[in-house]
């Protein structure tokens, strides 16, 4: 099976047929490769049940019983394996036995296979030609235009008719389209909204309503809108920052409580959940796209493809002393779309 | 050796041999097919398998599919989930969690065989695309594509999208916390398409995000559009190759007109079978000894919910790290704006999928070559097509990295703002330098004439102490005197003709009738050389 | 990790010395072992810790002494902190002092580097006398105990007799993945934060440490106090990263459970590889 052992043909072979107008066309030469000699006289075609009938083994019985006996072996293992799976499925199943019989299984189907076709099978290497079966000759071409023409003729005759074809297949074509539309609710302004609103309180997961003393300094929890914690939209960070110098912006004066922000969980490039917190550098940290915002300048990007801040969530008391909202998000959360700026 | 009774036999079985063929032609008429088709010749070079290797693992695939969809619940509703000890996983008890999930969980825990089923079929996936990617290289880098196999070039490139897709639709199916948060980023980058992004997105999920209508949909596409997609392309692949007859890689006696390699029957298609065997065996020792996505411990999504670590599967990880690297670019104005996601998750992705589509008729241009091939380029003799795959396997390499640099960071105790620096410079640098490199390297391996991981066609030329010079390893050492010493002492002919035309001068080694070239004749014998006899 | 990581490594060494046809069942048997000796080796023990901090004189006492030979450089007089930025350890409290002592984080070289775990410094008993000085530092300093105590880790909910009060795996792994995960990995392997910042795997904490360490937010872990997280949701999260120490790996070797990149690696390299040798030894090598 290496090309050094090629068979030893005759030189009969069959004429190549030159009159590939594909390859006249193109001008095309063969082409040198490995330094062959062009000249040499390959038969283009190998009679059949002449040179291919031989098998590897053929005038070595001792080394055909051996091989008979090697693929025996491989089968046998397969037939075990299979009996094996069997087994170990009627008993209850383990994944591992099973995996490893199955593996062992095929393996030995195959291996037998491969030394069975090797060593017993005929299957010299047999050259042919490639015939012309890639190209067809000009004259079946002609007659295929020919064929073809019947009715290109006739339509260009009448454009009008051709014409309003084109435009009746177009509007029909769109027509079919619009089902697609059906497929989903229209955007409307629900990326703008979310659960938070005026007065709403601030869960943790389990729904439960949390005082602004709950957050340790350097702490952080994943809290969410009274009763909303199924909105995607609206999970938000709450951090303690302490006494570290926090940066208000313009226009989030009162927005915190001491040093108790909260910030939109989305991540504002892909809408991943920004959980990662650095308590040390005050950094949260998306673990998708690994986007970094500050806390300290009202989580401003400062690492990675986001970039626009992490929209803050103003906070306030109410009178029982849980912590709400004072009015929802004032921008969309989570990522970018056509129609937000 | 052959004694009657054998003989007798033999004339028997030919007998019903016949009796059935008959049978089959009398309503066919298939017999002419039929002995083309058994005799029909393949090349059998190793490389040329690993597309079969990708279409069995197609073929394990569709089989585990099947299995696995007879169990998978497509539904995004919410229940509770309550195992029981022994049937089922105990630390996801009374949790909350997608009827897709649960039905993932009891594949896995409750159904027999079942996650050996699971597995396989995920390792099939990813072995699939390794051996695509692979196909596709040496496609590439052999020129394989050229006239008049451009059209299977582009049914390939289909057939790989089509199995990205599937593959992430596969790997979403089970709603876990990993593969939803995939979604989500991806729900992301449809929004962030100018115009229709956050419309298209809502058609996509059928509602905002999560929505209860992805997994059904997902469902469908993964089970029934893609895999009949895959299905047809590759129906249509094959017959093209069939018609075409595959390419070979260029040898002694070799041409374009000509093809060697064994028949169909017995050889290719035994062979071929046992290949069969072989990936499904290895799919079964990767399925069993190897866990793979092991849902139950990512637990069940929550769009709250995040886990580090989060990347899809490798053949997806590319795109994960373009939008790792791309920098915090939008662009807003009038009102609207182009977000982040859509630069290194629409535009990246189109750009590479453009060039590769239109990869042949670039090369056509940059070579000026319009003629039809049968023999294969050897990657070196194309040097700057070879750079350019190289540069783009290093692109793709930095890309995938790119996905996994908060895993990488941790490993290599750098930080991943560093290594992500370091991957934004290497998606310029990186392709550049290896691009060059191979480059460079395409040229001294046509000077030397040798493979770089394989003997020399013919043999191996030794230069004694004394300054003689000898072949190794094949029957006619004496003629090589001259010419051989000539082309392999790289006095001069390391530049000329003779070696950018890429003739090994091994090629001597191997002329068969021993006659003795010089290698002045080489250099005008592809000129006058024609296609051999039928020309002249 | 490690130990995944070799036996990966010696099969692909193993796969890589014989070409032979037949080695191909040979190997997968090979495998087969392989997996289930790892899978054998890796029965994790946890360890369990003593939540009660000694008061009594003579521990306090030597405490002082052994702090007086190993922290007081950095940490200062009766822990009133020190000038390289090292913090004051006097309402620290005992869950930061075991923790920290405990996992080896401390004592630390350069008061700026990240505190990593490392083979404890200190025994049992030194660390017992450490910790009863640092609790008692609020005493000694006159001021108001504020740091968190030891916690106590809730039994699990195993069999029928288990008191009330227990926890299981599931509300573990409902709050470890809302609030830890997103740090250290779904299944606990660690990972990495912001500037270089190291997120520890969790798979040599023990019940106790876990618990200290949600309670005290070792830098740059944040603090989650009782009003974050209840005790009971504590010991939850900390039996559920016990359980992560030696998780169900149904499925076989769990490839250090860091996901999809880490599988494809092994998906190409074993998988196709093998496949690659194969296609060699049934095709033409010419």
């Amino acid at each position: 099976m290496t090309t050094t052992d090629h068979p030893s043909v005759g030189p009969d072979g069959v004429e190549e047929p030159s009159s590939s107008a594909f390859y006249e066309d193109d001008d095309a030469k063969v082409k040198l490769h490995f330094g062959i000699d062009p000249h040499e006289p390959w038969p283009d075609d190998v009679p059949r049940g002449q040179d291919d009938s031989r098998w590897r083994f053929q005038d070595n019985p001792k080394l055909a019983r051996m091989a008979e006996l090697k693929i025996a072996f491989c089968w046998i293992l397969t037939l075990l394996a299979g009996i094996g799976f069997a087994v170990t499925y009627v008993v209850g199943g383990q994944t591992q036995a099973e995996g490893a019989l199955l593996a062992v299984g095929f393996l030995g189907m195959g291996v037998g296979l491969i030394l069975w076709a090797r060593d017993l099978l005929p299957g010299t290497e047999v050259t042919a030609s490639r015939g012309s079966h890639n190209v067809s000759d000009r004259s079946k071409r002609e007659a295929a235009a020919e064929a073809l023409n019947r009715t290109i003729d006739p339509i260009a005759r009448r454009p009008f008719l051709f014409r309003l074809l084109g435009l009746v297949g177009g509007v029909f074509g769109l027509a079919a389209l619009f089902p697609i539309a059906s497929l989903g609710d229209r955007p409307h302004r629900s990326l703008y909204k979310t659960a938070w609103g005026p007065g709403v309180r601030v869960v943790d997961q389990d729904n439960q309503p949390l005082k602004p003393s709950d957050i340790k300094v350097n702490g952080i929890l994943t809290v969410f809108p009274e009763n909303g914690i199924d909105d995607a939209q609206s999970s938000t960070v709450l951090i303690n920052l302490g006494n570290a110098p926090f940066d208000v912006r313009p226009g989030t004066q009162g927005w915190n409580i001491g040093g108790l922000v909260a910030f939109s969980k989305i991540c504002t490039h892909a809408g991943c959940p920004v959980g990662l917190y650095n308590s040390t550098t005050h950094q949260l940290v998306c673990p998708c796209h690994q986007s970094t915002f500050d806390v300290l300048k009202g989580c401003n990007p400062v690492f990675g493809p986001a970039s626009r801040s992490l929209p803050q969530l103003p906070l306030a008391v109410d009178t029982e002393g849980y912590l709400i909202s004072s009015k929802g998000y004032q921008e969309p959360v989570g990522p970018g779309f056509w129609n937000r700026a | 050796m052959s004694t009657t009774e054998e003989r007798l036999a033999a004339q028997k079985r030919l007998k019903y041999e016949k009796a059935g063929l008959d049978a089959i032609d009398d309503r066919l008429g298939s017999s002419g097919f039929l002995q083309k088709a058994l005799d029909k010749i393949f090349p059998d070079h190793w490389s040329f398998m690993v597309g079969e290797i990708a279409m069995y693992c197609f073929v394990v695939l569709l089989i585990t599919g099947v299995y696995l969809a007879l169990y998978y619940v497509p539904s995004a509703s919410d229940i509770v989930y309550h195992p029981t000890p022994g049937h089922g996983y105990m630390p996801l008890a009374g949790q909350h969690m997608s009827e897709a999930y649960k039905s993932v969980l009891d594949i896995t825990f409750n159904v027999r065989a079942g996650l050996i089923m699971r597995q396989m079929h995920h390792w099939a996936a990813v072995v699939f695309m390794a051996a695509i990617a692979f196909h596709l290289c040496r496609i590439f880098f052999t020129g394989a594509f050229r006239r008049p196999r451009e059209t299977n070039w582009v049914i390939g490139l289909l057939l790989l999208l089509s199995v990205m897709l599937e593959g992430f639709s596969g790997y979403s199916l089970p709603d876990d916390l990993l593969s939803g948060t995939g979604l989500r980023v991806v729900f992301s980058i449809v929004e962030s398409i100018p115009f229709i992004g956050s419309w298209l997105a809502f058609d996509l999920w059928g509602s905002a995000y999560p929505g209860s209508a992805l997994i059904p949909r997902l469902f469908v596409v993964h089970e029934f559009l893609f895999p009949l997609a895959i299905l047809g392309l590759l129906t249509v692949h094959l017959m093209i190759i069939w018609r075409q007859k595959h390419t070979d890689f260029p040898g002694p006696g070799k041409t374009e007109t000509n093809i060697r390699g064994s028949r169909l029957w017995p050889q290719y298609a035994i062979k071929s079978g046992a290949l069969l065997m072989v990936v499904s065996g290895v799919l079964a020792a990767l399925g069993g000894l190897f866990q793979i996505n092991p849902i139950w411990l990512y637990g069940p999504y929550n769009p709250f919910t995040v886990s580090a670590g989060a990347q899809p599967d490798w053949y997806v990880g590319w795109l994960d790290g373009s939008v790792r690297l791309w920098p915090h670019w939008e662009f807003r104005s009038f009102g609207h704006e182009i977000a982040n996601p859509f630069f290194p998750g629409i535009l990246v992705p189109g750009i590479v999928f453009t060039l590769m589509f239109a990869w042949p008729q670039i090369d056509r241009w940059i070579y000026k070559d319009h003629a039809a091939h049968n023999l294969l380029d050897r990657p070196r003799d194309k040097p700057f097509r070879t750079a350019v795959g190289v540069g783009a396997l290093a692109f793709f390499t930095d890309l995938t990295l790119a996905s996994g640099t908060d895993i990488l960071g941790n490993d290599l105790h750098i930080p991943f703002e560093r290594l992500i620096e370091i991957l934004q410079y290497g998606v310029f640098v990186a392709p550049l330098v290896a691009g060059a490199i191979a480059y460079k390297a395409c040229q001294a391996l046509q000077r030397t004439g040798t493979h770089p991981i394989m003997k020399p066609v013919g043999g191996v030329l030794i230069r004694t102490a004394d300054g003689a010079y000898h072949t190794l390893g094949d029957d006619h050492g004496g003629h090589d005197g001259n010419g051989h010493a000539n082309g392999h002492d790289g006095n001069g002919h390391a530049v000329d003709g003779h070696a950018v035309d890429g003739h090994a001068v091994d090629g001597h080694a191997v002329d068969g009738d021993g006659s003795a070239h010089n290698p002045e004749e080489d250099i005008t014998e592809p000129a006058v050389g024609g296609a051999g006899p039928g020309d002249a | 990790m490690t130990r995944t990581r070799k036996i990966v490594r010696r099969v692909l060494r193993g796969r890589g010395t014989g070409r032979r046809v037949l080695a191909g069942p040979a190997v997968v048997l090979a495998l087969g072992v392989a997996a289930f000796a790892f899978m054998a080796l890796t029965g994790g023990a946890a360890r369990g810790a003593d939540a009660t901090v000694s008061t009594s004189p003579q521990d306090i006492a030597a405490g002082e002494q052994l702090y007086a030979a190993h922290c007081q450089s950095c940490h200062g007089v009766n822990g009133v902190g020190g000038t390289n930025g090292s913090p004051q350890l006097i309402t620290a409290g005992a869950a930061a002092a075991d923790f920290y002592i405990s996992t080896g984080r401390m004592p630390l070289n350069n008061p700026h580097d990240q505190a990593l775990r490392h083979h404890s410094y200190f025994d049992a008993a030194q660390t017992r006398q450490l910790v009863a000085y640092i609790n008692a530092l609020p005493q000694i300093n006159h001021v108001a105990a504020t740091g968190p105590g030891i916690p106590t880790v809730a039994p699990l909910c195993t069999s029928p007799g288990t008191p009330s009060g227990c926890v299981n795996l599931s509300d573990g792994e409902r709050y470890f993945s809302l609030n830890c995960a997103q740090c250290h990995q779904a299944a606990g392997s660690g990972g990495m934060l912001s500037k270089g910042n190291v997120i520890p795997s969790l798979h040599n904490a023990s019940l106790t440490q876990v618990a200290e360490a949600v309670r005290v937010g070792p830098m740059p872990m944040p603090v989650f106090g009782s009003g974050q997280l209840s005790n009971q949701q504590v010991s939850a999260i900390a039996q559920y990263v016990q359980y992560l120490h030696n998780p169900t790996n149904a499925g076989g070797l769990g490839i250090s459970h860091f996901g999809p990149i880490a599988e494809g690696f092994v998906g190409i390299v074993l998988g196709f590889g093998i496949l690659l040798l194969a296609s060699r030894l049934i095709g033409n090598r010419g």
